[in-house]
């Protein structure tokens, strides 16, 4: 057996934290190889070890049997590593070409730049792995999945034979997963190796030749999909039986709390991102919209919160019209709201964890006094969200970049969910965040739901969307189309609409 | 030493660490300067205390020096912690000095009455002045840093012109010593120490850092205050009024400048004086980013600032060391607080590491 990566005893700590202890890997030349884990697992830092952004404490990492150190990424790459990002790291605003050479520009003379010779090497790459990518398109103008394509292209331009991919389907619809894994074994066919991370376990074992399975930064086992079943995975990477079911019962819901008449929303340009929506939710009831990135979903949310101007149409809340209310004042409408982006809206980095719990939370809930800030108020109301939404931190007054992405998104989660929100908008909730918790949340929603919150879902999960709504809108090129009841429809036809088919 | 990082938490750790450093670069690099004009930097340094704190006389024309510094540096400070980039300080500072020169010559008042009546006046002017700057940023989205910086040009040659109009002189006469006729003394602010400039300015100053400190620590204002300035985007999500938020803080420092103005006139001038300040508003901004924008390191640095104004007159005086090596010194020091020393390092280790 060949193994053209071999990491032995690796270990990496931040200050007093283990997050790699002795991991040992070993990656079998021209498979896919999977490695799974919670939140914090680790598996993020080790895969940052391999492509040489993080130096290993202890520990040796071999490529092609040979020992290897690496430097930076860019080490990294000429041992041939590369690695697809969760998050895209492209130019929106230049060129595909452009982002594809970018840092590795072949010159003429060693001065001037030979696109022609770069267009003609990347074609090649194109024609070759069947990448269908329009060059000289602007990057922000394309879709997710052409994005990603985009990634590999530009990884293999650097002539890499081990491609890491970083949780890469979080962001594809179920059509454009399938085109990936595509993608994947056709890379493997011609002799590339892949380390796929992730936590989707039904992906896992599609795609996967090998899996190695990482717990509390610890390497727990590595094992063939033929071997075990994803209730087995699931029970490995948790330590404990984990359903991911939510159940379902019937419920009534109440009157109607939320109407939106013919929404619109325009670009600046006066592109319609938003068309002449029209939905109504009801209390205690779970409305999931699914739908592919950048449908119109963050259009509409933030038009719902106050964030941005709706061209037309009518916000109803509970009667009342809020259409043209600002945040502070759907706030004081006890409408609560988890941002996607949970770094630059859902929190203050710079700031202390109970500074990043009290947000919103100050001027609706209050404190006694108006004027005053209730320190012990304040850090009581943070205790109660990290104890309540197991949120790992030491204390209260931690600066919050100094927690992991996971339990941030915990607590901004947990910081809408205990405010009493009589209406609940939540993208994402679960993004980047382990099973154990995901789980933890959804039931969360549930109940929140059975005690009369109405609940907005946007997700980008469908899986979430599926599991966790009693009703499905699909958003579609700033539309909404029925999506059934739960369970109603499956989800290769929820897929369809996602992507435009099968409407008429 | 694990003991007391763990204690402080690395960030307070590396934030000493760094005044410390910059502290002892500027004090070699000072040293250098000093020694390079033939004198001793010990002696120049002896100088500058003894001038700062020499006599009674010395030490009331340092508190003097004093107070202008903490009130610009707290006008910087306050707008700088919200996120607004207010370089303004100086021309509002102008319009502040100009307003109260006006208001205490022409008004008749009672002294408990002209007294304050002539700071609100000065205060409202500033603000008036630094409304302009943000009325286009909020309008027309004009960053503010660009616009308060051209009006500070705007506010020293417009007042300096309107000095003329009171003065009913024309322009092409000698415009030396070009002020305002002086204020009544009603309006003028007691002295603190006799026979100096030293004035209940000083108490003003030192009660309105307090104020404000308390306020960024103990209330729901100063809570929000803060968090628009780190991420406003974050704020606005949250339900600050984000907007009012950057107009309130905006007309804050620019009353806090114009507040300056009114305490150089009624304390220390009596009068308006064209292009008097000599870049006052300037230190503000230079203390403001040495406090780190919090207002008890500001009122330190504030004190040191002055203390070093006062003193290099004097020890100018006194020996062959040019005044403006204090001056070069103190914007040194701003330029060495400023570098990122904790990525720096980390930067130099790992390519030691690698070596």
């Amino acid at each position: 057996m060949e193994y053209i990566l071999e990491l032995k005893g690796i270990t990496k700590r931040f200050g007093s934290l283990t997050a790699n202890d002795k991991i040992n890997l070993a990656v079998r030349k021209g498979t896919v190889h999977a490695v799974i884990g919670e939140n914090g697992a680790g598996k993020s830092t080790l895969m940052n070890v391999i492509s040489g952004l993080y130096r290993p404490d202890e520990g040796e990492l071999f490529v092609r049997k040979k020992k290897v150190s690496f430097r930076n990424p860019s080490d990294a790459s000429r041992a041939g590593i590369g690695m697809v990002h969760q998050e895209f790291m492209l130019f929106p605003e230049l060129t595909v070409l452009d982002n594809i050479m970018m840092g590795y520009e072949k010159r003429k003379m060693g001065l001037f730049l030979d696109k022609k010779m770069i267009r003609k090497q990347v074609e090649t790459i194109c024609e070759e792995y069947h990448f269908n990518i329009p060059l000289d398109e602007v990057v922000q103008d394309l879709s997710v999945s052409m994005l990603q394509q985009v990634e590999i292209v530009k990884i293999l331009y650097r002539g890499v034979d081990i491609i890491i991919f970083d949780e890469p389907t979080s962001v594809l619809t179920p059509q454009g997963i399938e085109g990936l894994f595509d993608a994947i074994r056709f890379l493997v066919k011609h002799g590339k190796t892949v380390l796929f991370i992730t936590h989707k376990l039904k992906e896992v074992m599609e795609i996967s030749d090998d899996i190695t399975v990482l717990k509390n930064g610890h390497y727990v086992n590595t094992v063939t999909p033929q071997q075990t079943d994803e209730h087995d995975l699931a029970t490995m990477m948790v330590g404990r039986e984990v359903l991911m079911t939510v159940r379902k019962e019937e419920k009534q819901c109440g009157e109607v709390l939320l109407e939106v008449k013919n929404l619109s929303v325009s670009d600046y340009e006066g592109r319609a991102k938003l068309d002449d929506v029209s939905f109504c939710l009801r209390k205690g009831e779970i409305l999931g919209i699914a739908g592919v990135a950048g449908s119109g979903q963050q259009e509409l949310v933030e038009s719902l919160f106050g964030l941005r101007k709706s061209s037309g149409g009518q916000v109803l809340f509970g009667g009342k019209d809020i259409t043209h209310l600002n945040c502070r004042n759907h706030r004081l409408c006890h409408i609560g709201y988890v941002p996607q982006d949970r770094i630059s809206e859902g929190i203050n980095r710079e700031a202390s964890l109970w500074e990043n719990a009290i947000m919103g939370y100050h001027i609706v809930k209050g404190f006694q006094s108006r004027y005053f800030l209730n320190r012990k108020q304040a850090v009581s109301f943070t205790e109660r969200i990290i104890e309540q939404f197991n949120v790992k931190a030491a204390s209260t007054n931690l600066k919050i970049k100094t927690l992991s992405g996971g339990n941030i998104q915990k607590l901004i989660v947990g910081r809408e969910f205990l405010q009493d929100n009589s209406l609940l908008i939540i993208e994402d909730p679960t993004r980047g965040i382990d099973i154990g918790a995901i789980e933890f949340i959804w039931k969360k929603i549930e109940s929140l739901a059975a005690a009369g919150t109405a609940i907005l879902l946007v997700s980008h999960e469908l899986n979430e969307v599926m599991e966790v709504s009693d009703r499905i809108l699909v958003m579609y090129d700033g539309q909404l189309y029925d999506g059934g009841g739960h369970g109603e429809k499956t989800e290769t036809e929820i897929g369809l609409l996602m992507t435009g088919g099968g409407i008429l | 030493m694990k003991g007391y990082i763990k204690l402080l938490g690395l960030d307070t750790v590396w934030n000493i660490l760094k005044y410390v450093f910059s502290f002892l670069a500027v004090m070699v690099i000072g040293s250098v300067l000093i020694l390079w004009q033939g004198e001793n930097p010990v002696t120049a340094m002896t100088y500058i205390l003894e001038g700062s704190f020499g006599s009674i006389r010395n030490f009331g024309n340092t508190l003097r020096w004093i107070t202008p510094c903490i009130l610009t540096g707290i006008a910087a400070t306050v707008a700088f912690k919200s996120g607004v980039m207010n370089l303004g300080i100086e021309g509002q500072l102008y319009f502040g000095a100009y307003a109260a020169a006006l208001f205490g010559f022409y008004v008749h008042l009672p002294r408990f009455l002209h007294v304050p009546s002539c700071l609100l006046a000065a205060g409202i002017a500033g603000m008036a002045f630094a409304l302009i700057p943000a009325l286009m940023k909020l309008f027309f989205n004009v960053n503010e840093m660009i616009t308060t910086l051209m009006l500070n040009y705007i506010a020293v040659l417009l007042t300096e012109y309107f000095t003329y109009i009171v003065m009913g002189i024309s322009a092409a006469g000698d415009s030396l010593a070009l002020s305002t006729p002086p204020i009544q003394d009603t309006a003028r602010l007691t002295n603190l120490v006799v026979k100096t400039n030293a004035s209940t300015g000083f108490v003003i100053a030192v009660t309105l850092v307090v104020i404000i400190f308390m306020v960024y620590r103990y209330t729901i204002v100063g809570y929000e205050l803060k968090q628009v300035g780190e991420n406003r985007r974050f704020s606005k999500v949250g339900g600050v009024n984000v907007t009012w938020t950057f107009l309130a803080i905006f007309l804050l420092s620019g009353f806090l400048a114009g507040l300056c103005g009114s305490i150089e006139v009624q304390g220390t001038y009596g009068k308006f004086t064209a292009s008097f300040s000599n870049n006052l508003g300037w230190d503000g901004i230079m203390i403001a980013m040495i406090g780190n924008t919090n207002p008890l390191t500001v009122l330190v640095v504030a004190i040191v600032w002055g203390i070093l104004k006062a003193g290099s007159l004097h020890m100018e005086r006194m020996c062959d060391v040019n005044r403006l090596t204090v001056l070069l010194i103190q914007a040194l020091f701003v330029l060495f607080i400023t570098v990122d020393y904790r990525t720096l390092f980390n930067y130099f280790k790992r390519k030691g590491a690698i070596e």
